[in-house]
């Protein structure tokens, strides 16, 4: 199958104040490769400050990489060229009711969306958005609701609507699972698993449930202070980690299935 | 002797027009140095309950009302509001989530710490209480794991991680000496291998100190490897208690089934990428709450007579409030 993402060569320094001859510089993120096809899921694992959430900035464009090539389907994406990227790689945020603006009702947020990227008249706009909701298991009267009349879990399946409604190829979930209770949360895994086999998404999942990780990736990377440690299709690396800090991550949360089985 | 018996409280939210039951006839008891864990979904009122244990809830705006309320053979709603607190404050501690954001962040933690020992626990002239006030703060971060206690006295909040942080708070705590500790969400948005070290922690106080735990979660799959009993709550209502183990080899309420079936760590035997089993629909408001059982509308097994709330039955210590309990199916 065909290459769908392409990352090469990636990385991220940040120039830290001081002065000219004591410059420091943080390497965020070291140089990684990776691919993605369509309808696969690569899981990124790490702790705070292992670069997890500095590589998903660098994929959506919020970044301009230090190094490195973002290749989508063999043309590259320029940084800064947010009317190309847009369309194609689409990103969730952890906590998604504050990345709805709470002036707007549903219809406008997902409108302005359709209106900066596309040259549909209104009409068309209003039946996409309709036909949007549907798609993520909303009611079309959900349009003219404001994101406070909506609970957790439906203000999550907007932002999803808001990813999607511009039938992106790459999605980035950024710990979007995170936040949710557990019964919404597996309604949500599995709307994200249809959805993959309807449109054919690649979805990027940013993660520390690894219960979650073995159940929705086909392929992880583990990253440790900005190093990708271990990367490869995910049932073998859960099952014979190498490196030491995955064999840690594992124990610390195999625990639990201990418990359950005896 | 229980420690805590509660017998079922009823917390109401006074509103303009008509009141709304936020928790609805919660029963919990607490044995000495068990550690219990209350697990529900957000909006189920296990914070609430919390609350209404260590009696903060404000008056004008809730209204608490119980069977039985007993700590340690006492009844507490019974006591004059003063002689209630000073019994509370002195037993009964709790820690919060996001530990940050519940110390001050203008003081140092050795200050802060020092507030937090009690001045009954001190003797002698103003300099000897100095001293002496020093070193039982060491002793408490001792308590908690933290060797390196000069640098954590010296720093302020922001400068220690998130689980240094809550093993501060745990350190304020313990100050008191409390036997029963309320742990609200220790380890929510913190990660696995912190969480780790804070579970861990809280065990070995409750080994060690002989100390009761309630540990408040949303999590179910997350406090099964550290309690031994679990009270499960859905939207103000009892669902089922027993103990850690029967709730999850023999879950009688379909909620807990369906809250261990949706977890896709407790199910390893799917195949990846297989659709999760999930209660339909979303968590009910407090404006809009069905009658009867709460979880009448998501219920897989909801029949004409959920409408009617379902009493507690108790089989050999493992209680549920349903009427079409899965007891039958084992």
């Amino acid at each position: 199958m065909a290459k769908l993402l392409e990352v090469s060569n990636l990385s991220k320094a940040y120039k830290l104040p001081g002065y000219f001859f004591n410059r420091k510089i943080c390497n965020a993120l070291e140089p990684l490769s990776f691919n993605l096809q369509a309808y696969k899921t690569l899981a990124v694992v790490g702790e705070m400050g292992s670069g997890k959430s500095t590589l998903a900035k660098l994929l959506v464009g919020a970044e301009k990489p230090t190094t490195g090539k973002i290749k989508l389907n063999g043309q590259t994406l320029e940084a800064g060229n947010f009317g190309q990227r847009c369309q194609h790689i689409r990103m969730i945020f952890q906590d998604s009711g504050t990345t709805l603006n709470p002036s707007l009702t549903i219809k406008q947020i997902l409108d302005e969306t359709v209106k900066l990227n596309t040259d549909l008249d209104t009409m068309e706009r209003i039946q996409l958005i309709r036909a949007t909701l549907q798609k993520v298991g909303l009611l079309p009267d959900h349009m003219n609701f404001y994101p406070h009349m909506l609970s957790g879990g439906q203000k999550q399946r907007v932002s999803l609507a808001r990813a999607i409604i511009l039938e992106p190829q790459v999605v980035i979930l950024d710990e979007a699972l995170a936040a949710l209770d557990p019964s919404l949360r597996s309604q949500m895994i599995n709307l994200l698993l249809d959805l993959q086999e309807q449109m054919g998404l690649a979805f990027v999942l940013i993660s520390h449930n690894l219960g979650i990780v073995r159940h929705f990736s086909d392929e992880m990377m583990v990253l440790y202070h900005g190093q990708v440690i271990e990367y490869g299709d995910t049932q073998t690396i859960l099952k014979a980690p190498k490196h030491k800090y995955t064999q840690k991550l594992i124990l610390s949360q195999s625990f639990q299935d201990k418990a359950l089985s005896n | 002797m229980n420690l805590l018996d509660i017998r079922n409280l009823s917390i109401e939210l006074i509103g303009q027009k008509h009141d709304i039951l936020a928790v609805d006839r919660v029963s919990l008891t607490m044995k000495e140095g068990e550690v219990r864990g209350l697990v529900g979904e957000s909006g189920s009122g296990k914070s609430l309950l919390a609350q209404a244990i260590i009696g903060v809830l404000d008056e004008s705006r809730w209204r608490v009302h119980a069977d039985r309320f007993h700590w340690r053979g006492q009844d507490l709603l019974r006591l004059p509001i003063e002689e209630r607190k000073a019994i509370i404050s002195k037993d009964v501690a709790m820690i919060f989530q996001e530990p940050i954001a519940c110390l001050d962040p203008t003081t140092t933690i050795g200050e802060q710490l020092e507030e937090a020992v009690p001045e009954s626990m001190l003797y002698g002239f103003f300099w000897q209480k100095r001293q002496q006030r020093k070193k039982a703060v060491i002793k408490l971060l001792h308590r908690v794991g933290i060797k390196q206690h000069t640098m954590c006295i010296n720093s302020y909040p922001h400068q220690l991680t998130e689980a240094l942080c809550q093993r501060v708070m745990i350190a304020i705590a313990l100050a008191r000496r409390p036997i029963l500790l309320i742990a609200d969400e220790p380890t929510a948005a913190m990660e696995s291998t912190n969480q780790g070290q804070i579970f861990r922690l809280l065990a070995s106080l409750n080994q060690l100190k002989n100390m009761s735990i309630l540990l408040i979660s949303h999590d179910l799959e997350n406090v099964t490897h550290w309690t031994h009993t679990i009270t499960v709550m859905y939207s103000g209502q009892f669902v089922e208690a027993g103990t850690t183990k029967q709730i999850f080899t023999k879950p009688y309420h379909p909620y807990t089934q369906a809250l261990l079936d949706s977890s896709p760590k407790a199910n390893m035997h799917l195949p990846a990428k297989a659709r999760l089993m999930t209660l339909p629909g979303s968590i009910p408001i407090l404006q809009h709450l069905p009658i009867g059982c709460r979880l009448g509308p998501r219920c897989p097994r909801a029949q004409k007579q959920c409408v009617n709330a379902p009493k507690v039955k108790n089989y050999h210590g493992h209680q549920v409030s349903c009427h079409f309990s899965l007891k039958d199916l084992y």
